[in-house]
């Protein structure tokens, strides 16, 4: 009984649910300042992204006469609830062990996948031709970063696998673990092109320029969402939102989990700063700093510079053995 | 608890475009307002949104011609509630450059409520800004 509670709390407040709605928004809208501010604006207050949730929930909502309601409106939140699944899955190290459980890193992939699927059925349900464009834009997408980060975590699993005696271990909390016994993986000169590889993932999963192919707003005018308003919307942006933590989180997990200390609030505060500066590298300033480039382009990059940079990462781990 | 929301609301006006057969001129200066530092409307918690849908403030320029007004009227119909019209330069008041041609079924408010104008052929950056702001105070009385 404590257990299910506890999961509830988990799911509900901490780590899902409230902390991730607010960590994320609160995130989201350093991003926005920062990217202002490096391009000499003014920019809006950090807490921009709560006054729009605020603005949507109080605006009207218009469905499209063609759509197919049923899949309409259940898209955002089959993404909203998937996302809020995932983040309890991410363990913060010294705050949050996550779950227990053999397979977490698999689960985690597949939620990963949610959101953007979300898109694709509300962007097809939507009946807008430009819904239509957007959902193979997204699945497009989809399928040209899954693959570097699936060479991603195969190789770490082997990594941490391997080293414990095993083959390839897909649990989470071992691989943090892991890394707590041994030093983060960060520092290991095999896991580098994985890193990096990560590190090219992060701007195709989260959908920022140079590869918001589907989302484009000056070419298809954002796709998927175009028909959404209102709540509809907002739950579009706690997605987004709480996708971004997910993202980050793994991240984190994956590479340097390393906590500061034994303190509970040091290591959040810990995790929030290797949160924000992961999102400024590989969020922010990329995008900032380049257009939107092509579908076949975004495509071809993925199949080739990640992908061969995580499997040089698996070559190498094999040959450390 | 309304007034309060009303209050937090109000800072998070999206912006969105239609352009009404103008000769593009007000339409430069709408990008400037948003594109160069220093007139940033993000400041103001604005963003230039794609999409109809997610819009809260309009902004029509051009005197309407009469092959667009149909798409126009359309347009301005899948804006949800609450929204604000703000009509940028002197051509949607009167028609400006092209008054009496046979092919303007303008002015814009014979069709569309406006809340704004915001005269000028083109209107400068600040004119703009200012109407904007105009905007935000009559979208809040009826958020
Ligand atoms: S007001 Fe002047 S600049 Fe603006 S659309 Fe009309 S003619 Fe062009």
């Amino acid at each position: 009984m404590t257990n299910f509670v506890q999961l509830i709390l988990n799911l509900l407040i901490f780590p899902g649910g409230l902390f991730a709605v607010a960590l994320g928004l609160f995130l989201m809208g350093i991003d926005r300042k920062i990217a202002a501010r490096l391009q000499r604006r003014v920019g809006p207050p950090v807490y921009q992204p709560f006054i729009d949730l605020v603005k949507l929930t109080r605006k009207e909502m218009v469905v499209p006469g063609t759509a197919h309601l049923q899949a309409f409106w259940l898209a955002p939140l089959l993404g909203f609830a998937g996302m809020m699944a995932a983040v309890t899955l991410i363990p913060i190290a010294g705050v949050y062990q996550g779950f227990k459980y053999s397979g977490d890193l698999l689960v985690l992939l597949y939620l990963l996948a949610l959101p953007a699927i979300a898109l694709m059925i509300g962007g097809s349900a939507s009946s807008s031709p430009f819904g239509a464009v957007g959902f193979s834009r997204e699945m497009v997408m989809m399928m040209s970063y899954e693959l570097p980060l699936l060479v991603v975590l195969v190789t770490i699993a082997l990594k941490v696998g391997l080293a414990t005696g095993g083959i390839a271990t897909f649990s989470l909390s071992e691989i943090v673990q892991f890394q707590l016994e041994n030093g983060a993986l960060l520092f290991d000169y095999t896991m580098l092109p994985a890193l990096l590889a990560f590190l090219v993932f992060i701007p195709g999963n989260m959908g920022v320029v140079p590869f918001d192919i589907p989302e484009a707003e000056t070419e298809i005018v954002e796709g998927p969402i175009l028909e959404y308003s209102g709540t509809g919307l907002a739950l579009f942006k706690l997605m987004t939102s709480l996708k971004m933590i997910v993202v980050l989180g793994l991240a984190i997990a994956l590479f340097f989990p390393t906590p500061l200390g034994k303190n509970f609030l040091v290591n959040l505060l810990w995790f929030f700063l290797k949160c924000l500066v992961l999102m400024v590298i590989a969020i922010t300033i990329v995008r900032t700093s380049t257009g939107r480039v092509r579908m076949d382009q975004a495509f071809k990059f993925y199949l080739r510079y990640p992908t061969v940079l995580a499997l040089i990462s698996l070559v190498l781990t094999l040959l450390q053995r | 608890m309304k007034k309060l929301l009303q209050k937090i609301a109000k800072k998070s006006p999206w912006l969105y475009r239609i352009n009404a057969g103008s000769c593009n001129g007000c339409d430069v200066e709408l990008a400037t307002t948003a594109c160069i530092p220093r007139y940033d409307v993000e400041r103001l918690g604005c963003k230039y949104c794609g999409s109809p849908k997610h819009a809260d403030i309009v902004l029509i320029t051009g005197p309407l011609t009469a092959r667009v007004k149909e798409k126009v009227l359309r347009l301005y119909d899948e804006i949800p509630d609450p929204k604000v019209t703000v009509a940028i330069g002197v051509c949607p008041i009167s028609g400006g450059v092209f008054r009496d041609s046979y092919a303007i079924s303008g002015p814009i408010d014979n069709f569309i409520p406006v809340d704004v104008n915001v005269p000028g052929c083109p209107p400068r950056p600040q004119a703009i800004i200012d109407g904007i702001v105009e905007a935000i105070k009559i979208w809040e009385t009826r958020l």
